[in-house]
């Protein structure tokens, strides 16, 4: 029964890390671009979902403004400040953005204060799902819900539309994309705000689930690298997969060996890199 | 193009990186005036509670200004919460002429800071956690208000127990280190006393976020009572996870060490109402020299003092007493001084014990309120019971040299 526990359990954070960790797994399958500031995205999205909340807003208008108005700052940041690095060495990216996520993270401080705050789940999903002697929180089982559409959203997006295949073929040439005739500067931006609203979402989600507080962002990074190293980088499957995977491993691992949760999980990506250096599902 | 491996070394250094620095301040520069030395974690993760402890400390210093004829002032010294940090900036301040310091929030940094205080012969009171400071690593010069993990577990789970006839089964969840350990081991020995069945245990680690797991043990482990063993941001998301899973319905939560209202403020009263926590300072103490505190504090700040705020306060106005009462600013006299010192504190009558530096006050155990009967927004818990319980600086294996 307990393993029932947690492998549900497991599944539920495993959703959440990948859709955390698919934004950056697309941006870089594009863009080429390592975006240390994908938490700060996540940071955001959590802490507009508890400004709104405590203004008295709506729980699902937060949730669903949140995410938008992340992906409206990253379009903005893309077309102002990053599109202008892209040519640059990854050096560059990296430093650019790690300026720019502590920017975003002195700025929460600012604005809400060093200390952090909690965000109630809303009312009708507040209690917990029982059957027998499986207790579950309603709201968890919403977001697997949740995040589970929207990975076959996400999967039709890219596999199914005109958008994705752009998105795809961008990602093996931009230069043959552009030669085409199609606007490969305004697909990078729409591409860049996608995966930076797929990680404020992320954030919003989490909320209820971890309170928010400043530096959330930065524990949010390192596993969505992890996620993305283990299942590949740029593949949307690896990212699932390895999101569910973390999750479980992070999950029983709180049975059989909790002292070791949290590293089995590094020590899982050690070993896919030593064995498949490219990660599960990555390319090349 | 970047591979996989760069990747991996750019992001371990990165992701360090965002934790990032701020140098030391000096709020006051050293010269003639005599300086008190503020070393708190300006900066980094812990740096609200820096933020709060430097009011604490300006506060007390602003008010008493002068003593043996000389100009009271302080310095804010960074700490970023980090060990070689604090220890380099205190050595810095040292050369400088300060002697007296209060500060250290993080166990580590307070026992690296002790014993470079007592090499320069200074005297240094902390509000630092874990027992060797004034266990087996205490020293001349340092001092400890708070209470170690053997009083907040004997002031808590003690009079829970005796409150709650019925909780038979304890489950109790412990962050793997020394300090998780010695909140842990006392656990045990009042379980045993009492007859209580301790049902489970789960270890984490110190950098843990994801609870739901633990709980998931805790929970099919069918307790009566949930004793959370961690502190900081990690008891609050313990405490909110176990509260979405239902836990609160089920069972009594006791969170044992408890940082106050620095930490209820970001927990709000729906993950409070029914919980049971254990802290060292509440602005509720019914005590003259608290209610004289939060009335100054109160006009000048427009808030009630936190923990923070509230012992660092109260820490720099014993270095500065007794330094009055020596009639010297020299680290040994300032400590001769303190030994022994008997005065009335933020938790009543307290006593600084000579033979281990330790302060000997209450530790409080408080119950979450409703949102509907707080009275004003920080009135978010009521004492329930109070009491003094310390091992002797035998049993807490101190030697002092």
């Amino acid at each position: 029964m307990i393993y029932l526990f947690q492998l549900v359990n497991g599944i539920g954070l495993g959703m959440l890390y990948f859709l955390l960790a698919v934004g950056l797994s697309i941006i870089f399958g594009l863009l080429h671009f390592v975006n240390f500031a994908h938490g700060a995205f996540y940071l955001l999205g959590a802490y507009l979902v508890y400004d709104m909340t405590e203004r008295g807003v709506n729980f699902w208008a937060g949730l669903l403004l949140a995410p938008v108005v992340v992906a409206g700052l990253a379009a903005l940041t893309e077309a102002v400040l990053l599109r202008r690095i892209y040519h640059l060495p990854h050096t560059f990216h990296i430093l650019v953005t790690v300026g720019l996520a502590l920017m975003v993270q002195e700025l929460v401080i600012i604005l809400w204060g060093p200390v952090g705050g909690n965000v109630s789940p809303p009312d009708v999903l507040g209690g917990v799902f029982m059957l027998g002697d499986f207790i579950y929180p309603q709201y968890r089982l919403f977001v697997i819900g949740l995040t589970l559409v929207l990975a076959i959203g996400l999967w039709w997006l890219l596999e199914g539309t005109r958008l994705g295949a752009v998105v795809r073929a961008g990602s093996e040439s931009t230069d043959m994309v552009s030669l085409l005739g199609i606007d490969i500067v305004r697909v990078n931006t729409a591409v860049f705000a996608l995966g930076a609203g797929l990680a404020g979402l992320a954030g919003a989600l989490a909320a209820p689930i971890r309170g928010v507080e400043p530096f959330m962002g930065v524990e949010a990074l390192g596993i969505a690298f992890v996620v993305v190293v283990i299942g590949g980088m740029g593949s949307y499957t690896g990212a699932l997969i390895a999101g569910l995977l973390v999750g479980i491993v992070q999950s029983v691992m709180a049975t059989l060996w909790p002292e070791g949760a949290r590293l089995m999980i590094y020590l899982g990506m050690g070993l896919v890199i030593l064995t498949m250096p490219r990660g599960l599902l990555g390319r090349a | 193009m970047l591979n996989r491996r760069d990747l991996l070394k750019l992001s371990s250094l990165t992701a360090g990186s965002l934790l990032l620095p701020a140098g030391l301040r000096p709020a006051f520069a050293a010269g003639e005036a005599i300086t008190i030395g503020a070393p708190l974690p300006m900066s980094g993760p812990f740096a609200a509670n820096g933020k709060f402890g430097s009011m604490g400390t300006a506060m007390i210093v602003e008010e008493v200004g002068k003593i043996l004829d000389r100009k009271l002032g302080y310095l804010e010294i960074d700490t970023e919460g980090k060990p070689a940090t604090a220890v380099r900036k205190v050595q810095e301040a040292m050369e400088r002429g300060v002697t007296m310091f209060s500060g250290g929030i993080l166990s580590s940094e307070a026992l690296a800071m002790g014993k470079e205080v007592a090499k320069g012969n200074g005297v240094f009171i902390t509000t630092a956690g874990a027992d060797e400071i004034t266990g087996s690593e205490c020293n001349r010069a340092t001092f400890r208000w708070s209470v170690p993990t053997f009083g907040a577990i004997e002031q808590t789970v003690r009079p829970l127990i005796e409150q709650l006839p019925n909780a038979k089964r304890w489950y109790t969840i412990t962050p793997q280190y020394v300090f998780g350990d010695g909140l842990l081991n006392a656990a045990k020995a009042i379980f045993k006393e009492k007859g209580i069945e301790h049902v489970g245990n789960s270890y984490h680690s110190l950098t843990e976020k994801e609870f739901s797991g633990y709980l998931t043990n805790a929970m099919a482990a069918k307790p009566d009572a949930l004793l959370i063993l961690n502190f900081g941001s990690q008891s609050s998301d313990t405490l909110r996870q176990a509260v979405s899973f239902g836990m609160k319905q089920r069972m009594t939560i006791l969170l044992a060490w408890a940082s106050g209202l620095e930490q209820f403020e970001t927990l709000g009263p729906d993950l409070m109402e029914g919980v049971y926590f254990g802290a060292q300072y509440w602005h509720g103490i019914d005590s003259p020299f608290n209610r004289e505190l939060v009335a100054k504090v109160q006009a000048k700040h427009k808030m009630n003092p936190n923990y923070a705020f509230a012992s660092a306060y109260l820490t720099t106005k014993l270095l500065i007493d007794a330094a009055a009462k020596a009639g010297s600013t020299d680290g040994p006299a300032v400590v001769k001084a303190m030994e022994g010192m008997k005065y009335a504190g933020l938790t009543g009558e307290e006593e600084i014990r000579a033979a281990d530096h330790q302060v000997i006050k209450n530790y409080y155990l408080l119950k979450g309120k409703a949102k509907s009967a707080m009275k004003d927004k920080d009135d978010y818990a009521d004492i329930i019971s109070f009491g003094k319980s310390f091992q002797s600086p035998e049993e807490a294996l101190c030697k002092m040299a």
